[in-house]
């Protein structure tokens, strides 16, 4: 079956580790740069991520993530580059259209920004399986109602895509065009989908009666089977992180006087 | 009828039940009562109560669904409408009729999709391992443990579904229809299964359309129309009932061809309702000529 989940196991280093590593990590490479006011820990945090990236060999897989929103950057850096309001130092000119310094460093600003996020978002999604994330959460004193919900989706959802091209087929095999220009494709809409929620509300009810039996609503406490994910690294990448934060703060406030 | 004593397993007393929203009673008057270890066939045609009484048995009537209830269920003394459902899935378990609704859908293998009740209701680590492999064993699906619930076939995704109910070792199991989206080979695998569970000792409840299955295996059978309960007795009696046609039932074939030749088990006064017992009876006949 194929996964929508863009986790793969790679034995890697970063596999090892527990998930609040990496969702520790996303935290300071956002919070840090705000608290120091300096571009260049953005920078230097994209500069961390790819390395980690680099090592846990799925640098790769950031590929479409970041030429889909890298086009986005693009089209930032080009409006802004040449209306932003406050453009007065010409830096060069495509033909009639000249960019400005001003408008390019606020751009250059957003795209750092912009890759930072994505960058340390990848670091967990691409290395901490979903169900390692969700476990850990509600061994922490999450709700595994929501757990259940947050996991299911991972395997669920390929299922109703299955679910509507088993439905597709049956059909097109009753005559219906669902291929062909748009307004074909509209009206093929319809026949398509209700049959999918009806099937899906059915199917809904009868496993909230299989979960149901399976004790999902007991009130007592839920053990695992399998071992929590976390190493002995863990309590030292995690103090260390939480060092640099407070050495971050502690910097900014010593700044200030 | 049936036997009611005080020590019976499961006491079911004038249960009355009725879904939200219809105006006529699913179950109506219902009583009888199950001794540990039977194995009890159920059987009438569409709509006359099985699946509803299947989850009356369950608790989901009325702990799931809701509606008017009236009468009792007794399972070890405890009464069934008073447990809440966490706890009564510990006594009874209950397996649908289809098997890809009953993968919980979060879970990656068979192995932690067995585990999923049991993480539920707390069991430790090493008595829960202990349990999936007697599971797993049971079921001769050992060799599908790592791979994706989803990607079993139909009859080995019913076989899960069962394991994951016997790893929480219920007393009673309750099969509603476990076998009708099954071909032949992936039927005989679940029928297989839950004959082994009976010997174990477990009490079986099984709602199923094919009669020669029946026959073979109950220790009783309960045959509802409308929601009430017509007969409780014996395969052989009640596949020798002359009224089995209003109520939507077909004789198993064998009973069928000894109704024709008017051939009874002179030890029971009924016609045979399996493969081995009517070649008892025509062999012995053949002799006698």
């Amino acid at each position: 079956m194929k996964s929508i989940s863009l986790y793969e196991e790679k034995g890697s280093l970063l596999n090892k580790l527990a998930p609040e590593s990496k969702i520790l990590y996303i935290i300071i490479a956002l919070l840090l740069p705000v608290i120091m006011g300096s571009r260049w820990v953005s920078i230097g945090f994209i500069a961390v991520s790819f390395f980690l990236l680099l090592i846990s060999k799925v640098l790769r897989k950031t590929v479409p993530i970041l030429s889909i929103s890298g086009f986005v950057l693009l089209t930032v850096v080009i409006i802004q580059g040449i209306f932003r309001a406050g453009n007065v130092t010409p830096v060069f000119a495509v033909g009639p259209v000249s960019f400005y310094k001003e408008g390019l460093m606020f751009a250059f600003e957003i795209v750092v920004n912009v890759l930072n996020i994505l960058l340390s978002f990848c670091v967990l999604i691409l290395t901490a399986k979903p169900s390692d994330i969700v476990e850990n959460f509600v061994r922490k004193g999450f709700s595994p109602r929501f757990g259940y919900v947050f996991i299911s989706v991972f395997q669920i959802v390929p299922q109703m895509t299955e679910t509507m091209s088993t439905i597709t087929d049956a059909q097109r095999s009753r005559g219906m065009e669902t291929e062909g220009n748009l307004l074909v494709r509209i009206k093929a809409f319809g026949p398509l989908i209700s049959p999918v929620v009806m099937s899906s509300l059915i199917n809904t009810r009868e496993r909230a009666l299989a979960l149901e039996v399976r004790g999902f609503n007991a009130r007592n406490k839920k053990t695992f089977l399998n071992d929590e994910k976390k190493c002995g690294a863990d309590k030292y990448i995690q103090l260390g992180m939480l060092a640099m934060l407070i050495a971050g703060i502690v910097w900014r406030v010593a700044g200030w006087r | 009828m049936a036997m009611s004593t005080e020590h019976s397993k499961i006491i079911v007393e004038n249960l009355k039940y009725k879904y939200l929203a219809t105006d006529f009673l699913a179950l109506d008057g219902i009583s009888f009562s199950v001794e540990q270890g039977e194995f009890i066939g159920i059987i009438g045609k569409n709509e006359s109560g099985k699946s509803t009484l299947c989850q009356a048995i369950a608790g989901l009537v009325p702990n799931f669904h809701k509606g008017a209830y009236g009468g009792r269920i007794l399972i070890d003394g405890l009464e069934v409408k008073n447990v809440e459902l966490s706890e009564l899935c510990k006594k009874v378990g209950i397996v649908f009729q289809n098997p890809f609704n009953q993968v919980t859908g979060s879970k990656l293998t068979v192995y932690e999709e067995i585990a999923f009740g049991l993480e539920n209701t707390g069991i430790e680590k090493q008595e829960m391992i202990r349990r999936i492999d007697d599971a797993m064993e049971l079921l001769d699906i050992a060799k599908y443990k790592d791979r994706n619930p989803f990607d079993l076939s139909g009859g080995q995704m019913q076989r899960m579904a069962i394991a994951s109910i016997i790893a929480m070792q219920p007393e009673v199991i309750v099969l509603d229809e476990p076998t009708s989206q099954l071909d032949p080979q992936g039927r005989e695998e679940v029928y297989q299964a839950v004959q082994k569970l009976s010997k174990k000792g477990i009490t079986i409840f099984m709602v199923e359309h094919n009669m020669e299955k029946i026959a073979s295996y109950s220790d009783r059978v309960l045959l509802l129309d409308g929601g009430r309960l017509i007969d409780f007795d014996t395969p052989q009696r009640i596949f020798s009932r002359e009224d089995l046609d209003t109520y939507g039932v077909e004789v198993p074939a064998f009973t069928r061809i000894c109704k024709e030749l008017n051939l009874k088990n002179p030890g029971t006064g009924c016609y045979p309702v399996t493969l081995e017992e009517a070649y008892d009876l025509l062999s012995k006949e053949k002799r006698e000529m």
